[in-house]
């Protein structure tokens, strides 16, 4: 087996709200070119943890490094246009704004200005180009905040809680979208409640409960991990 | 003059008032935060032009570039980095930005106060010469006129190609809707939104300077004149900006027309006002017409609850204790409000203010502490109430017989409530920026309509107040003072306590869940501008009792904003905040030069993004840390209560709260990576045998739960087992021993049922090199 090696480290992270610490001190490491899920309950930091990769909540303590360099420092809009693309779990797309808008700003910022990419990956968002995003539906929503993600052509697509409020066939769809888009090299953190969608294309699982990391393993240990910890609680 | 050369005379205030529209409008549609210190930022700029050319001599032109290219601008961007910006980082409510404006019109009020007085002057520069042009026969056009309206129309094209065909509009547009998603795709937010600030106050003091000729340069009137252009972006619901600069050139012809009528009686004596006024009444008559502003952000201008501190008070009987307390320190105030009754006679002269202000700072208590509606109006109330009694003390209202003193005072505040019902209409469907606007347009009417009129206004003389033929000692007004500011705060206390105060805060916080429970929100509203109005005008009566004379000054339609300004500050659901407000603000003018007491409360308000709640707040805060850190110092730290810690609640789910089990990653290089990693951050990430070991005060688990956490070891040895040879050979590489650590990697503390982090304990070494990383935690 090849070695891999570590797209993006996080070491020894803390960080948090005002007064409250979610994470206390979280390690972490995607490897470069392979799909990394990140579990854990409700409130467990896993969006927190993506909103400080992203560069939105800055580091209390601890060190982010990418392909070497540390960026614990870089700010979020720099961090985007290298290549470090979140995708949030609320508010993914500009609302108010047409779609093509949608499309073009994130085409633009990123210095390709063609949106057609896009468009090829999700036909159905042809038809809806001057429509305002905001009105679209739930899954469509989600759909427009993947192919703005695909435009940047990012080397790291983090999407936060793909499934949340989707119809099992829009979600297969997009988890399906989501494994071409590894297939071709990009790094992916997939964050999510525990779906069997995210585990089967995970090469690797890190588990998050309370700000602290409770499991790292590749996916078929994670069921031990989960039967051991059911009969723990029962 | 005829009609056609009354029309171009309007042309250029029409103009400047477009100018300042689209100002707003930029700012608005670039940050969205309507910016209310236009018209302090217009003012100040002025006042700089002004100094430049005139006490410093420079050329036109170089004041001209100096203060429009370089001081508006650099006013902006400073604002941006420092007030706004961390705003929009936390995604303050649109309430909240709002009053970090009117914080920003206050400083700059106090500055421009506090450096060149509050007097008029009449020597303010025109960067355009007064020459004029003959346009047809003997019509003729400024040139100044001509100037604005060239820039007029250059500013609206150039914004609104660089808004619909650019990809800095569409950035702008983006910027708007989410500032973090922006980020998040790389658009350089920040830079747009200092970009939007910076021409917003360029314009501004663009307005300033081309006003200042034309009117006397005043802070509070210049300020006043550019808060009237509001009127303009209400009409072009703030969007639009064609409909702004036609609004803004029509009202401004329309007035201008207006002067070649003259009628008789009352109609003459309004038109007259018209003539002169009619921005503010285009503002309230659009705000009323106007169905909705296309508010950003999905209009939530209405969650003021940022700016209080507290709930309702608790329901049923207080704490024995709480109740003393809270007794000792109303006594206290108490006291300290009758200290002034020992002062000299001018002293308490001075003091008499205190009580009067407070309760008019009470009034706002009620109306945005409580029901959680801004109201930038209430100078208007004061001052009706204050009309109203002198009225009725002279007997000169609706021909009724004059009333003695106080009862005219109490009878006029009353007579307040129709106009606080009447204001309160508009408040039930109207919230946030509206509103704020609706009753900032109603007290500015009200003042140029009847406080500014000698038929109100004037006139009126203000008897010593009379109790039972004796008149009343300065000692005995204070008294009285005091006994009318215990009414209100009387009044305060049933307002907020028991059912209608729980009701009440219910639609401050949220009014729609309120009326889902069945809250009256229509009524209360209602309830609460009512009862506002009449405290207001109580004050306002005792205002004027206490400095001898009507003044239409004191009820100025900036006051409202000032007043209101410092409400916030000092707590805006905080009864004893409006009294240390008052007493703060009294004390500072009395000591310190004119201008001083606005510049301090403008600091303050800045200061609020640190402290929100306001000082009412912070002091409570600041108390209980200092009560704490008492007690902690007299008690024997081993003597102690258990302080209640918070308790987070355990995850519910197939989760335990066990922490650090690391199974085998399957991908060597990560590992590796992992590996090198821990060695290299020991102390950051205890994983390795020697950083371990059993901590110190680690819980020991109850026989129940050592003996369950023997049980589920005794399982996960034998899953472990099975996974290890599923794993080994789906990665063809040797995991052995790396799962068998997990078995003993339940927490005790989950089982032992505590809500106890579990601490770390033992673990194995990790594997350098191909190997994969294995560590256990618990």
């Amino acid at each position: 087996m090849t070695s891999v090696t570590a797209e993006l480290e996080l070491s020894g992270a803390r960080a948090g709200y005002g007064t409250i610490e979610v994470l206390h001190g979280i390690d972490l490491a995607l490897p470069a070119g392979k799909v990394t899920a990140l579990l854990g309950t409700n409130g467990a930091g896993k969006s927190t943890t993506l909103r400080v990769l992203a560069g939105l909540i800055p580091l209390r303590s601890g060190a982010l490094t990418w392909r070497g360099e540390d960026i614990t420092r870089m700010s979020t809009v720099d961090r985007a246009r290298r290549g470090l693309m979140l995708v949030p779990d609320e508010r993914a797309v500009f609302a108010t704004l047409s779609v093509r808008d949608n499309l073009q700003i994130i085409a633009e910022a990123s210095g390709h200005p063609d949106i057609s990419p896009a468009l090829e990956s999700f036909p159905r968002l042809k038809e809806r180009l001057s429509q305002r995003a905001g009105s679209m539906s739930g899954g469509e929503r989600r759909m427009l905040a993947l192919a703005r993600a695909l435009l940047a052509r990012p080397s790291v697509l983090m999407v936060d809680e793909l499934s949340l409020g989707l119809s099992p066939k829009i979600a297969a769809d997009l988890f399906g979208w989501l494994a071409t888009v590894a297939a071709s090299g990009t790094t992916v953190l997939l964050a999510d409640q525990y779906t069997e969608q995210a585990l089967a294309m995970a090469d690797l699982v890190y588990v998050l409960h309370r700000g602290e990391r409770s499991f790292l393993g590749a996916p078929a240990e994670f069921a031990t991990y989960t039967a051991t910890a059911t009969t723990a609680s029962v | 003059m005829t009609s056609i050369d009354l029309g171009l005379a309007g042309i250029s205030l029409g103009a400047i008032a477009a100018l300042s529209g689209i100002g707003l409008l930029v700012t608005y549609r670039t940050n969205g935060v309507l910016n209310l210190a236009q018209g302090g930022i217009a003012t100040l700029v002025a006042y700089v032009f002004r100094e430049m050319v005139v006490e410093w001599g420079l050329p036109i032109w170089l004041a001209a570039v100096l203060a429009l290219g370089v001081l508006s601008p650099g006013i902006g961007l400073l604002l941006e980095r420092l007030v706004f910006r961390p705003l929009a980082r936390r995604r303050a409510s649109a309430a909240e930005s709002l009053v970090a404006s009117l914080g920003v019109l206050v400083l700059i009020l106090g500055i421009t106060a506090g450096l060149w007085g509050l007097g008029s002057r009449s020597d303010a520069p025109s960067i355009f010469p007064a020459d004029s042009v003959r346009l047809f026969g003997q019509t003729r056009i400024g040139v100044d006129a001509l100037a604005e309206l060239a820039m007029v129309v250059v500013f609206a094209i150039v914004i609104g190609l660089i808004s619909a065909r650019t990809s800095f509009g569409r950035q702008i547009r983006a910027v708007v809707d989410d500032r973090q998603l922006a980020e998040l795709s790389g658009v350089p937010a920040d830079r747009v939104a200092a970009a939007g600030w910076a021409a917003g106050t360029t314009l501004a003091g663009l307005t300033g300077v081309l006003l200042a000729p034309r009117f006397q340069l005043n802070p509070y009137g210049l300020t006043l004149l550019v808060l009237e252009t509001f009127a303009v972006v209400v009409a072009a619901r703030l969007s639009s900006m064609p409909v702004a600069v036609l609004t803004a050139l029509g009202i401004s012809i329309l007035q201008s027309e207006l002067r070649q009528f003259t009628l008789d009686g009352d109609a003459g004596q309004i038109l007259t006002v018209l003539q002169s006024n009619l921005f503010i009444v285009a503002l309230l008559i659009l705000l009323l017409a106007v169905p909705k502003l296309r508010e950003l952000g999905g209009g939530d201008s209405g969650a003021t609850s940022s700016f209080s501190s507290r709930g309702a008070p608790p329901s049923g009987r207080v704490g024995e204790a709480r109740y003393r307390r809270d007794y000792l320190g109303k006594l206290g105030g108490f006291a300290l409000l009758l200290a002034p009754l020992t002062f000299a006679p001018s002293d308490l002269r001075s003091a008499f203010q205190v009580p009067a202000l407070a309760l008019i700072f009470l009034s706002m208590v009620i109306v945005t502490g409580y029901s959680g509606q801004i109201s930038l109006g209430v100078a208007g109330f004061a001052g009706l109430g204050a009309l109203l009694s002198l009225k009725l003390a002279n007997g000169e209202l609706f021909g009724l017989p004059a009333l003695p003193g106080i009862w005219a005072m109490l009878v006029g505040a009353l007579l307040v409530a129709p106009v606080g019902l009447i204001t309160g209409y508009p408040a039930i469907r109207r919230r946030g920026l509206t509103l704020a606007l609706t009753t900032f347009a109603v007290g500015a009417v009200v003042s140029r309509f009847v406080f500014e009129q000698p038929t109100f206004a004037s006139g009126l003389y203000i008897d010593p107040l009379t109790v039972f033929g004796h008149a009343l000692s300065d000692k005995a007004f204070y008294i009285l003072e005091l006994l009318s500011l215990g009414l209100g705060l009387l009044v305060v206390r049933n307002l907020h306590h028991g059912r209608l105060g729980r009701a009440l805060l219910a639609v401050r916080d949220h009014s729609s869940g309120a009326a889902a429970v069945g809250v009256d929100v229509r009524n209360l509203k209602l309830l609460a501008f009512t009862v506002s109005s009449v405290v207001a005008g109580l004050g306002g009566a005792l205002l004027v009792h206490s400095s001898y004379s009507f003044a239409a000054d004191d009820f100025a339609p900036l006051q409202s904003l000032l007043w209101f300004t410092a409400v916030v500050v000092f707590g805006a659901d905080s009864a004893i905040g409006a009294i240390v407000a008052a007493a703060f603000i009294v004390t500072i003018d009395v000591l310190a030069p004119a201008g001083t007491s606005t510049l301090a409360i403008g600091i303050l308000a800045l200061a609020l993004g640190w402290m929100p709640g306001g000082l009412a707040s912070a002091v409570r805060g600041v108390l209980r840390l200092l009560a704490q850190y008492l007690a902690d110092s007299f008690v024997d730290p081993n003597q102690r209560a258990p302080r209640p810690v918070p308790v987070r609640i355990s995850a519910v789910g197939h989760l335990p709260a066990t922490a650090g089990i690391v199974g085998n990653t399957g991908l060597p290089g990560i590992g590796a990576t992992l590996g090198a990693a821990r060695s290299g951050h020991v102390t950051r990430w205890p994983l390795s045998e020697g950083a371990l070991g059993p901590l110190a005060g680690a819980p020991a688990p109850t026989p129940f739960g050592a003996a369950l956490v023997a049980a589920v070891a005794r399982y996960a040895a034998a899953q472990a087992d099975q996974v290890t040879r599923v794993s080994g050979s789906t990665n063809g590489s040797g995991s052995d021993g790396a799962l068998v650590g997990s078995a003993a990697a339940t927490g005790s503390a989950p089982a032992a049922g505590t809500a106890a982090r579990p601490s770390t304990a033992s673990g194995t070494g990790m594997g350098a090199g191909s190997g994969a990383g294995t560590g256990v935690r618990r």
